[in-house]
């Protein structure tokens, strides 16, 4: 009888409606992240949490221009190697303590150290030379420190000099994530959400908002991230008025919710794209330029993209790495993309001496598109007569065996939007794939050997040239992932970022 | 009954010894590495080899075995490797959801499985008998996922009456009216399992309905009723307990489809997500605990028999 009245009384409380707190904003995520310490690690999730409560010390404008943001400016040496930035005076952390120039240079030192992407900027040390000045030496010139010092995904995030001191090469426990940014750490509850709480006493950059740059304003008291692992649910959930906002809908729900008007459709301003990386130091494709070429070839990325995303809005065949717009943007070698042509490729493969090795292309089926693009290409590389073997198996086992350069000749993976091509992650030697050409070397040098912008744009168009000849990676095309909000969510922003923040919305 | 017990906690302790050792073989044996999910796609070797060996992830097997097991035995299931919080935490978190889950999900099944099951039993072969049957194997065939989605569409996005997923503390604000966000998964989750229990009262009903002493009780001129319920019922439940037991334990350890479609922070949930992410501790942690669940719910199932029926020796 208990049990019964219990349930009438559960029923009765279920009928009523309990107010939704206007002041939270709920964003249901695809699962939960790793550590929040931005600078050791580089998921998007944890990057889309964490923006809110650690800053750096530039942040990318709405042209993906880098500007000053916790710092005033700066002065760059002769040789381009000594840059001395000034802080922004009064910038108080989460525990109520001043930004100095001591924080800044432990965090950068750490970073450096340590950080996921702490050795692209090549930082020698970070000194103390003022109270509110910093001072960095970089071992060679680099021109795209400013971008690299903005990009919060992995990135030099400044925190208390002791906290970093302190944690050096672990991640920064939770109980001490203290930042400077409008949100604070709140809890972490594992399966349930993590939040984070407006910072009262928060410190905004003076200029005008602009992008991420200027100013920032907490209009929500509380941010919690649910993981909300079904995509169905998800959608029906900012349907139902239980969440707010969320991300990564799936391709085939598009042409459901674009015209729902219970939902607004945020559609990605920056498209990921897919890689198939080929193996540079092991397997029949180490040294034969002339087989990769022949399996470019054979590939139509128009068939894959339809077949992995569907939707024409959502997709964009192209082999350039940088849309139109962008200042890197180049069609240099482009030409080589989406041919198609098995005959080109049989011919192709006939010259470089292909015997029917079987070719072993890496795949998993965690990522849907990853897998049905590799499903079409091993077809059409059928058809030319190039015997593919895929080798299907979890993510986790993917990111280990793409370790060992005898595991596999090719393997699929995708790549984000990223503000400079120095941070693609075909430029890095110890990536798999292990693209460590001299042609390559030298472009690399002249990319990254001066910080003038025409020259390095020079550089990286022949260099796009470069990947479309040799081939270490192959771009698939770019996908316009998306995301949606409830009606009255007012975001900041039209098209969703890299990193969705939350500064500036309100509902 | 004492050294009964006692012979059965020693059965179980070697039960759980034996079960540890292949949950941690089968798992480092799975290829795939924490330390390359938690470092993402731009990690260097170094990051990697500096990260195993500070999780202790390079030690020989059978120390990190011995390890763990130590530390387990002192209520110490670990750090998790993702979370980096205590694995009874990541459980505990688990577990308030699951085992409430899993007791308005046995409600359902009682109120509907066993009532329906007698009266399918007591009717049986007329259009009522057929009727519920077909309708038992309708809830029994439909999977999980759709049932929970549906539910989801028609109750939560359309009418608005449940929220659609998620599951706040009992203990947090809103106290026990947070226990409708469990409505419609323990719904979708008492579906199947309740068909189930119907289909075995019903069989159990009918097996002992043609017992002599229930032709004896009839012949006394004892009221209908109080022969199905006292006479028929009560013996026919014999089998239904012991499905209870298991369902139950089920339910808490295998309602991974429904948790994932309602977004509820549960065990079942935990596991496969700390599967797909290496998070050994984790793994280790929760499948210990399922282990000790079922080791337990069957001596309960065992020691139920004598107090249904006192013809069951315990030996």
């Amino acid at each position: 009888m208990k049990l019964k009245k219990f349930l009438v009384g559960m029923t009765a409380l279920a009928l009523l409606a309990t107010p939704v707190s206007a002041q939270t904003l709920r964003y249901a995520t695809i699962g939960e992240p790793p550590s929040l310490d931005l600078q050791m690690g580089t998921a998007t999730l944890a990057s889309t949490i964490s923006q809110n409560m650690f800053e750096t010390l530039y942040a990318f404008d709405e042209t993906n221009a880098p500007q000053p943001y916790l710092v005033t400016g700066e002065q760059i040496s002769e040789d381009g190697k000594t840059i001395v930035l000034t802080l922004r005076d009064g910038v108080l952390f989460h525990d109520g303590d001043t930004l100095t120039a001591e924080d800044v240079a432990a965090s950068l030192n750490r970073w450096a150290e340590h950080g996921a992407r702490g050795k692209i900027l090549g930082l020698d040390n970070a000194a103390v030379t003022g109270d509110l000045e910093v001072t960095l030496h970089l071992k060679e010139v680099n021109g795209a420190w400013k971008s690299i010092l903005a990009y919060i995904n992995g990135g030099p995030v400044i925190y208390p000099a002791d906290i970093v001191t302190a944690a050096a090469g672990e991640p920064i426990a939770a109980e001490n994530y203290v930042g400077t940014g409008p949100y604070r750490f709140g809890e972490l509850r594992p399966n349930r959400y993590v939040e984070l709480i407006r910072f009262d006493d928060y410190t905004p950059n003076p200029g005008e908002s602009n992008g991420a740059a200027g100013t920032r304003v907490a209009n929500f008291e509380k941010l919690h991230f649910i993981p909300v692992p079904d995509v169905g649910t998800r959608l029906s959930g900012v349907q139902a008025g239980d969440y707010d906002y969320a991300e990564y809908i799936s391709g085939d729900l598009f042409g459901l919710v674009k015209d729902d008007p219970a939902v607004q459709v945020k559609i990605s301003a920056a498209p990921i794209f897919g890689l198939m990386f080929m193996n540079s130091e092991n397997g029949p494709l180490a040294d034969n330029t002339k087989l990769r070429q022949a399996i470019v070839a054979a590939l139509n990325m128009e068939q894959a993209l339809q077949v992995s995303v569907g939707e024409q809005e959502l997709y964009d065949a192209s082999g350039v790495f940088f849309a139109e717009g962008n200042i890197w943007h180049t069609t240099a070698g482009s030409e080589a993309y989406s041919e198609g042509n098995p005959e080109k490729a049989k011919a192709l493969a006939a010259d470089a001496g292909y015997d029917g090795t079987p070719i072993k292309l890496l795949v998993s089926t965690n990522y849907k598109a990853h897998f049905d693009n590799a499903s079409v290409f091993t077809r059409q590389l059928a058809d030319a007569g190039i015997n593919v073997q895929m080798v299907v198996v979890d993510w986790a086992t993917l990111l280990k065996l793409r370790g060992q350069p005898e595991q596999w000749d090719m393997f699929m993976t995708h790549h984000g939007d990223v503000p400079d091509p120095v941070l693609l992650t075909v430029m890095n030697e110890s990536y798999p794939g292990w693209w460590q050409t001299e042609e390559k070397r030298a472009l690399m040098a002249q990319l990254t050997g001066t910080s003038v912008l025409e020259e390095r744009q020079a550089a990286w168009e022949k260099m796009q040239a470069l990947i479309w000849e040799q081939l270490p990676t192959v771009r698939v095309g770019s996908q316009f992932s998306y995301d949606i909000a409830s009606p009255d969510l007012k975001t900041p922003w039209e098209k969703a970022p890299v990193f969705p923040y939350f500064w500036g919305a309100s509902k | 009954m004492g050294p009964y017990i006692l012979r059965r906690t020693g059965a179980a302790i070697a039960t759980l010894i034996a079960a540890s050792v292949i949950i941690f073989a089968f798992i480092h044996l799975i290829p795939g590495d924490p330390v390359y999910v938690m470092l993402g796609d731009a990690a260097t070797p170094d990051q990697v080899e500096e990260l195993r060996e500070r999780m202790g992830l390079n030690e020989p097997l059978v120390v990190q075995y011995l390890i763990w097991a130590g530390n387990a035995l002192q209520g110490d299931l670990g750090q998790s490797i993702f979370f980096e919080t205590p694995v009874t935490q990541v459980i505990a978190e688990g577990a308030e959801t699951s085992i409430l889950l899993a007791l308005i999900t046995m409600f359902w099944i009682v109120a509907f499985g066993i009532p329906v099951g007698v009266l399918a039993a007591m009717r049986q072969g007329t259009w009522v008998d057929q009727g519920l049957s077909g309708l038992a194997m309708l809830l029994a065939s439909v999977p999980t996922f759709w049932v929970g989605l549906y539910l989801i569409l028609t109750f939560a996005a359309g009418l608005g009456w449940f929220p659609s997923s998620g599951y706040p503390s009992i203990f947090e604000e809103g106290g026990l009216s947070n226990l409708r966000y469990l409505v419609l998964p323990s719904l979708a989750l008492a579906a199947p399992n309740a068909a189930l229990i119907l289909r075995l009262t019903r069989a159990s009903m009918l097996d002992v309905a043609r017992e002599d002493y229930v032709r004896t009780a009839r012949a006394k001129g004892i009221p209908p009723y109080r022969v199905v319920l006292r006479h028929i019922l009560r013996n026919a439940l014999l089998a239904v307990v012991s499905a209870f037991g298991f369902t139950f334990a089920a339910l808490i350890s295998e309602a991974v489809v429904t948790e994932t479609v309602f977004a509820l922070p549960g065990i079942g949930r935990t596991v496969v997500q700390s599967i797909l992410r290496r998070d050994y501790p984790v793994i280790q942690g929760v499948v210990l605990v399922i282990v000790c669940l079922y080791l337990v719910i069957n001596l309960i199932v065992d020691l139920s028999y004598r107090l249904l029926d006192p013809r069951v020796e315990l030996e």
